[in-house]
């Protein structure tokens, strides 16, 4: 066979199983209809998608402009003045740590149509960029910054001739991740409900009717959509990237550049950064003038929770939820981890396992996990079986991402060195590859854990109605306002306090290690 | 102080704190370099040579004491566009061509590219790199790259030039030619130069004074003169008076 052709013959004969299994109805009794069919619906019903998609496409572009724009801003400011990274570290964690989901419904309930979408995401693509943004800056060799200093270059001269030719790179693989993500946000701002356009209305229209090839469809254009926003910057990036790979062993990173402070001030900041996520929440609202029924401040909040004749009844509800949620988010994690990192390091010993699998993590990956919940709901039932499987789908894609482009950073030099020694391939993945993963598995950590999460609470909204997620969707129809606020903020919450305990025991490993934490 | 192009460390100290350990890197060194001289800073690894073109260059602070280049502090002196460098690694910029790599200072100083055009040409020739002006890093050997550095440091036309084993990547042939390079290109620009070394030859050939150092806590513990009439030949190398001093300095290298 014509070396050409053999990396069509695994999807081929996919496709054909596939059509086989379809036409006989042989998984789960027909919830999985054939290729054939899928086409042939989404065919009959094109009419319809045309203005659907243009609803999505149209927040989630929007969203993707103004998101990424603040995003690069803050990634500048924060590299220049490391000072402001840590005033703003409470409210980027918070941002970063939102399932998008528990404030979907408020915001459509306050605003009405682009604007869900638009903020929606806008902050699907904030941290993302953001963060790309930063590491891009400031992983600049140390000896090439010491050149420009060298002649009196300040930071203005280091950021313009170094960092950010350096950061370019590293800023679009971030672009790559916050393209689905936003396309994501625009879908889940529909959940919220009240619109009648967007991919995510017609996903939920078409739930309850059950017709699978109709699914299945939405579900297939809805990935095409993020899929082909994912490739567009994979294209740039290659164009970009062609020629700038590292040359010399990057033996330091910079180190981060605040300088020591006294304690008095290093107080002043940490209390700035609990402050502000607050501050802006409540001035949010102010200046929004949203009335006080709908919009929560945090007294507000406080005096529903705890200071109600019903407020004991609500905190019995929400730690109930809770329990059902956690465990099942953090199996879904290590889960959905442990498998990005084992091909992650297989692409270290095999590059070409990189391009085949690329293309697989797409199609079933950047599938906004919307559109996949209800795929996987026909496939697998409303057991709790369904939330675990689109927990791991979703933690898969961005730690695969993130290892493996941080793998790609090790040096031949460090790659070749145990070679030279005669070490095996097993030798050279403990004594190279996975320390120097190390830093990468943690910063996967850190960006998979509210995504399983908001996995979790899309599973139990969609499918199984349990926990968070089935508490906020009831709340929404009770139109339960307190409720809403206190399932977002409580997500938020323990999706910032998971983050924060990953940071922690990063900390300490990589401090042990003498390696620098990938911010 | 005061000096025109000198090179002045008065007591300077250096400790660095890495994960909570403190390293002595430089105890109460003091060493002047008049204007247009040539000195060249021989010592064990470690014992803080690079250290101390980095203070003069404004890379790092001292813990204590007084620089001063030209006369004025480091980063005065390194903004005016005075100094050049060549570091222990090349340290060019992955992106750049050679040409554009060797231009780099002049794009941190601010300054127009247009006049330096010839000077680049020549600098470039003058390392053994014509053709290559605008081949990637990428597509260099070690020692081309070294070279590149090597232009790099003298494009602005510096008055005080520091260069930490420059020629460290070369092979012997092409040491011994730079060495010679070296030394014209020293007479004709007379830059006061800095230059650290592992070689013993190498510094007594190029050198006026050598100045040889001990590790832990990094100190000046030699400081030997080298009378040799200039220009030095190749010739130079096998002299019995090369020799001698070569001996002494090896000598002082061990704590003699
Ligand atoms: N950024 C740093 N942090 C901690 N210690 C440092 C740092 N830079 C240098 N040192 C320490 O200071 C001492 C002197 O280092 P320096 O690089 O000046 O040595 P050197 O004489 O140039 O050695 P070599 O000949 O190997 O280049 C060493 O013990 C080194 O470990
Ligand atoms: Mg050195």
């Amino acid at each position: 066979m014509p070396s050409r052709l053999r990396p069509f013959v695994g999807p081929l004969l996919i496709l054909v199983l596939w059509e086989i299994a379809g036409r006989f109805g042989l998984v789960a009794s027909g919830a999985l209809p054939a290729p054939s069919a899928i086409l042939a619906r989404l065919a009959v019903d094109w009419s319809d998608y045309p203005g659907h998609i243009f609803a999505t496409l149209f927040g989630a572009g929007l969203g993707f402009l103004i998101g990424n724009g603040i995003a690069i801003a803050a990634g500048v400011l924060f590299a220049l003045y490391p000072v402001t990274s840590r005033v703003a570290r409470g409210l980027n964690v918070a941002l970063f740590a939102l399932p998008p989901i528990a404030i979907s419904p408020i915001l459509v309930l306050t605003f009405s149509d682009p604007v869900p979408r638009v903020v929606l995401a806008a902050i699907g693509c904030y941290f993302v960029t953001m963060t790309a943004t930063l590491v891009g800056l400031t992983q600049a060799d140390a000896r090439s910054v010491d050149v420009v200093r060298a002649y009196g270059g300040g930071r203005f001269k280091v950021l313009a001739l170094v960092q950010a030719r350096i950061a370019l790179p590293v800023i679009l693989s971030g672009l790559r991740i916050a393209a689905p993500n936003a396309v994501l946000g625009s879908i889940l701002a529909e959940f919220g409900g009240g619109g009648r356009w967007g991919l995510g209305v017609y996903l939920l229209g078409s739930l309850g009717r059950g017709e699978p090839d109709r699914l299945w469809g939405i579900g297939l254009v809805a990935t095409l959509i993020a899929g082909l926003a994912y490739l567009a910057f994979v294209v740039l990036a290659r164009a970009v990237t062609g020629s700038s790979q590292a040359v010399t062993v990057p033996t330091s990173v910079l180190r981060s550049t605040d300088r020591p402070r006294p304690a008095w001030q290093q107080g002043l900041i940490v209390l700035a950064s609990i402050a502000l996520p607050l501050a802006l929440w409540w001035a949010l609202l102010a200046v929004l003038k949203v009335p006080a029924m709908l919009a929560k401040t945090p007294p507000a909040l406080y005096d529903y929770l705890f200071g109600l004749p019903g407020s004991p009844a609500t905190q019995a509800k929400l730690v109930a939820a809770l329990a059902q949620t956690l465990p099942m988010t953090l199996l879904g994690m290590v889960a959905g981890l442990a498998i990005a990192f084992v091909l992650a390091l297989g692409t270290q010993l095999t590059p070409r396992l990189i391009r085949a699998l690329l293309p697989v993590a797409l199609v079933t990956q950047t599938m906004p996990l919307v559109a996949l919940t209800p795929l996987l709901v026909l496939l697998v039932g409303r057991g709790p079986a369904v939330i675990l499987w689109v927990t791991i789908s979703v933690t898969f894609f961005p730690a695969f991402v993130t290892m493996a482009q941080g793998l790609l950073l090790v040096p031949r030099a460090a790659l070749e060195l145990p070679r030279a020694y005669g070490a095996t391939v097993w030798q050279q993945l403990r004594l190279v590859s996975v320390p120097a993963s190390l830093p990468y598995l943690f910063a996967a950590t850190r960006l998979t854990a509210p995504r399983a999460l908001l996995g979790v609470m899309i599973a139990e909204w969609l499918a199984t109605g349990t926990g968070l997620g089935n508490l906020l969707n009831q709340s929404r129809g009770y139109l339960d306002y307190g409720m809403i606020w206190a399932v977002a903020v409580l997500s938020v919450l323990v999706s910032v306090a998971f983050y924060q305990a990953v940071v922690l025991v990063e900390r300490r490993v990589l401090g042990r290690l003498g390696m620098a934490v990938a911010e | 102080m005061g000096d025109p192009a000198g090179i002045s460390l008065r007591r300077v100290s250096k400790s660095f704190e890495a994960r909570g350990k403190l390293t002595e890197a430089l105890r109460e060194v003091n060493l002047a370099c008049a204007p247009g001289s040539f000195t060249a800073l021989i010592g064990p690894s470690g014992c803080g040579k690079s250290t101390i073109l980095r203070l003069a260059l404004g890379l790092e602070t001292a813990s204590g004491g007084e620089i001063a280049v030209a006369g004025k502090p480091p980063a005065e002196a390194t903004g005016g566009g005075i100094t050049g460098v060549a570091f222990q690694d090349a340290a060019l910029l992955p992106w750049r061509s050679v040409e554009a790599n060797v231009a780099l200072p002049l794009d941190v100083l601010g300054r127009d590219r247009k006049p330096y055009r010839d000077k680049i040409a020549e600098l470039i020739e003058l390392v053994g790199l014509a053709g290559y002006e605008h081949a990637l890093p990428a597509e260099l050997s070690g020692g081309m790259r070294q070279r590149v550095a090597i232009a790099r440091a003298l494009v602005t036309r510096p008055e005080v030039l520091f260069l930490d084993e420059p020629f460290g990547a070369l092979d012997q042939i092409l040491r011994r030619q730079m060495n010679i390079e070296l030394q014209r290109i020293w007479m004709e620009s007379r830059a006061t130069t800095l230059l650290v070394t592992h070689g013993i030859d190498e510094a007594v050939f190029l050198a006026d004074r050598v100045v040889v150092m001990a590790s832990r806590p990094g100190r000046i513990t030699r400081v030997i003169d080298i009378d040799l009439p200039r220009p030095r030949r190749p010739e130079l190398f096998n002299d019995p008076a090369f020799h001698r001093l070569e001996a002494e300095i090896a000598g002082a290298l061990d704590g003699h």
